[in-house]
């Protein structure tokens, strides 16, 4: 059961990633992102062979709106260094022990996630986001269907996903969250008794490590009392595409990207999960650094 | 080219000595027969369709014998037993009568996909002793490397993936293979094959997680109603003193009229925490009856109603002070004027959801207000403050009785619910 719902299908998630590295051009030429990593073809789908420089769309108030914006963002990043790094006073930065990094208060903070199911894959399952009661705790409601698409290719469907957006610097350089000082993570959440899965993304040299993963198992209780989960970092085991991989390393956590929630658990029905607000805190009672062993291969070949 | 082939005898013989633990299943034929058999490809039909699964389409005469048909062919053995009698013996029999139709098991791939495809039909998915004889079609020691070449290359792929098939099959069904499986696979495949591979992986991974759910469900779950509404109450209630109490048990009988009635069962679940809340209720204020909330336990969904109020407004919160006598043992607050500092704050800087307080839960067998009402009477004689205040039915519309809790639709209240919004919040 837990390596099934390890093997999700997050690769097309993985596709939504914004990767920028033209700087200057970046805000007066808009090139489709798809253009760089390409999105995911469906089994028959037709390859898309129009020239990159077609799909270029110069649009001059936009590059003046993207450079206001870009230098905007440059100057503020410029001014938070006299405050302290990462724009925090220098004392937090040392002493923090708990850290708040995403919670849902207001319509604004769900700009902050993005939504995906195996619809973009031919499957018929649905999920929605919106703010619950009270402007607090998002809720994530929708209905899951594991029927695969009748392409004569794809084996499995069945998916939901929420995922945060990778957070953008000026001239959209990727923005990636360190956690170093902290050693577990923390949600408020409710659910309706599914298992979920959390994946988290680390920052990577390689390319052919876009899709790597951290990903370990939520279980929700169910009923009308929030739920506190602690995870610790350690317990994080590396896939890729979503298998998980002989060659374990613990998650580095100076360069996470994003973090995401992944059901699959097979189970057709209608689904929800509320989160009140994810955080990290340091656990001084946890000292593990890695569960799974290093020195051999897993399993030993 | 007849010293070649002498040579290659002996390098054959040879292998088969340096092998202590071999043994050739037909033996008797001698060393020449072994050379053809190393040559020869059990899938013929599988080098000529690239899909694997869909065979017999271009070639009538084979059509007639083979066992493995398309999906909409009627002569499917499968789909035929699986409509007569589709059991385990029944699927049993299927694979005995392939085994012991053909020595050489020809086309054993295709019938293995195909047998994989039927097997939640003949209801076997969740059972390892039929994988492991769904991997005992494949010919032993066939597709075992005998040299550094083989090894090096994808030794009989086709075959390979199809046990890997086999075992994703397990793998997505959460079954662990056994000692049985693992010996199979050495025997079919040799100790370093991919499917040996794979079943190391899974008998690595399997085990780390499979009491990693802190809120376990059983296998198989209580057929009985009252149980499994006793099971789920007291997952949701998280608390150990919670009781569950049964209001009503289901029975059927027959009135005066002459017509059936049946009697849903009512199960409720209260904890003391829950019981003192509501008796600091304020009558004046409406509790709420809402539902139906899921709870998925495993593939099965069962819904739950709650008994809640409305959070206070801020003028009527008292801030509780706790009374120092009341526990002479050990102090139940303390303030003490230490120096701490931001390293030693372990809390997180949120505002709190406000939500009314939660002061009872229900699992009933049908979702109507007749029904709940038998619940909230329970309830009165446990809590009397329950016949002083008012009480609404937030019934949204369940999962079948959809007409049903249109008509039961309470007086409206304060703030209605958008349509999908028929979560917990509050």
């Amino acid at each position: 059961m837990a390596l099934t719902s390890a093997r999700l299908l997050t690769r097309t998630v993985h596709e939504k990633w914004i990767c920028a590295h033209s700087l200057t051009l970046r805000p007066l030429v808009c090139i489709n992102k798809a253009a760089f990593y390409g999105e995911y073809r469906r089994p028959g789908q037709a390859q898309d062979r129009t020239p990159p420089w077609k799909k270029i769309r110069f649009s001059f108030a936009k590059g003046v709106q993207g450079i206001r914006k870009h230098f905007g963002l440059l100057k503020d990043e410029a001014m938070e260094r006299w405050v302290g790094p990462q724009g925090r006073p220098l004392i937090e930065h040392m002493l923090e022990q708990t850290r708040v990094q995403w919670e849902f208060r207001g319509p604004e903070s769900l700009e902050q996630w993005l939504v995906s199911t195996d619809r973009e894959i031919g499957g018929r399952s649905e999920a929605y986001l919106k703010l619950g009661r009270n402007d607090s705790a998002c809720m994530l409601y929708g209905t899951l269907c594991s029927t695969p698409p009748r392409d004569g290719e794809t084996c499995y469907s069945g998916y939901c996903t929420l995922r945060s957006r990778q957070l953008l610097s000026s001239f959209d350089r990727k923005k990636n969250i360190d956690w170093s000082s902290f050693n577990t993570l923390y949600i408020r959440l409710r659910g309706d008794g599914r298992p979920w899965m959390i994946n988290i993304a680390a920052e990577t040299y390689f390319s052919h490590q876009k899709d790597d993963l951290y990903n370990y198992f939520l279980y929700t209780r169910g009923g009308p009392y929030w739920q506190d989960v602690k995870i610790p970092f350690s317990k994080f085991f590396l896939s890729s595409r979503g298998r998980i991989q002989d060659n374990q390393h613990p998650l580095w956590l100076d360069k996470v990207s994003t973090i995401g929630f992944t059901l699959g658990d097979k189970a057709d029905g209608p689904f929800q999960l509320e989160i009140d607000f994810i955080a990290v805190c340091n656990d001084r009672a946890h000292t593990e650094e890695f569960a799974y062993e290093m020195y051999k291969r897993n399993p030993e070949v | 080219m007849n010293s070649t082939r002498r040579c290659f005898v002996r390098f054959m013989m040879s292998t088969k000595a340096l092998v202590p633990g071999a043994s050739w299943p037909c033996s008797n034929l001698g060393p020449a027969a072994q050379i053809l058999r190393t040559f020869r490809v059990s899938g013929t039909v599988a080098k000529k369709k690239s899909r694997p699964v869909r065979t017999g389409y271009d070639e009538k005469p084979e059509r007639e014998r083979s066992l493995v048909a398309d999906d909409d062919d009627d002569d499917d053995p499968f789909e035929r037993a699986a409509r007569e009698a589709g059991t385990k013996a029944a699927f049993d029999g299927l694979l005995d009568v392939f085994v012991r139709r053909d020595v050489r098991r020809r086309g054993h791939v295709e019938f293995i996909y195909a047998a994989l495809r039927k097997m939640p039909d003949f209801g076997v998915e969740h059972d390892i002793a039929v994988y492991n004889k769904l991997l005992d079609v494949f010919p032993k020691e066939v597709f075992v490397p005998r040299n550094f070449i083989q090894r090096m290359f994808n030794h009989y792929p086709r075959q390979q993936e199809c046990a890997i098939q086999v075992l994703e099959q397990m793998e997505n069904y959460g079954l662990m293979p056994n000692v049985e499986t693992k010996v199979l696979l050495v025997q079919i495949f040799g100790e370093k094959s991919h499917p040996m591979r794979k079943y190391q992986r899974m008998m690595y991974w399997f085990p780390k997680f499979k009491h990693a759910n802190p809120y376990p469900v059983p296998l198989q779950l209580p057929r009985d109603p009252v149980d499994l509404a006793r099971f789920s109450l007291n997952r949701i209630a998280h608390d150990l003193d919670a009781r569950v109490a049964v209001y009503q048990f289901p029975s059927t009988e027959v009135s005066e009229t002459g017509e059936k009635v049946s009697r849903p069962h009512v199960v409720g679940i209260q904890s003391p925490e829950q019981r003192r809340l509501l008796a600091e209720h304020n009558p004046s204020r409406p509790v709420f009856v809402e539902g139906p909330f899921p709870l998925w336990l495993r593939k099965t969904c069962v819904h739950y109603y709650v008994l809640r109020a409305d959070p206070l407004p801020p003028e009527e919160k008292v801030e509780e002070s706790i009374d120092p006598e009341r526990s002479f043992f050990y102090p139940l607050e303390l303030d003490l004027d230490l120096d701490r500092d931001f390293g030693d704050l372990d809390s997180f800087d949120v505002d709190e959801v406000e939500e009314g307080p939660v002061f009872a839960m229900c699992m009933a067998g049908q979702a109507d207000q007749a029904t709940l009402a038998k619940w909230i009477s329970g309830l009165q004689e446990t809590n009397p403050i329950l016949g002083r205040t008012p009480i609404l039915f937030r019934l949204e519309s369940g999962p079948r009785e959809l007409q049903q809790a249109t008509e039961s639709e309470p007086e409206p209240s304060a703030e209605e619910e958008p349509l999908h919004s028929q979560g917990m919040k509050q």
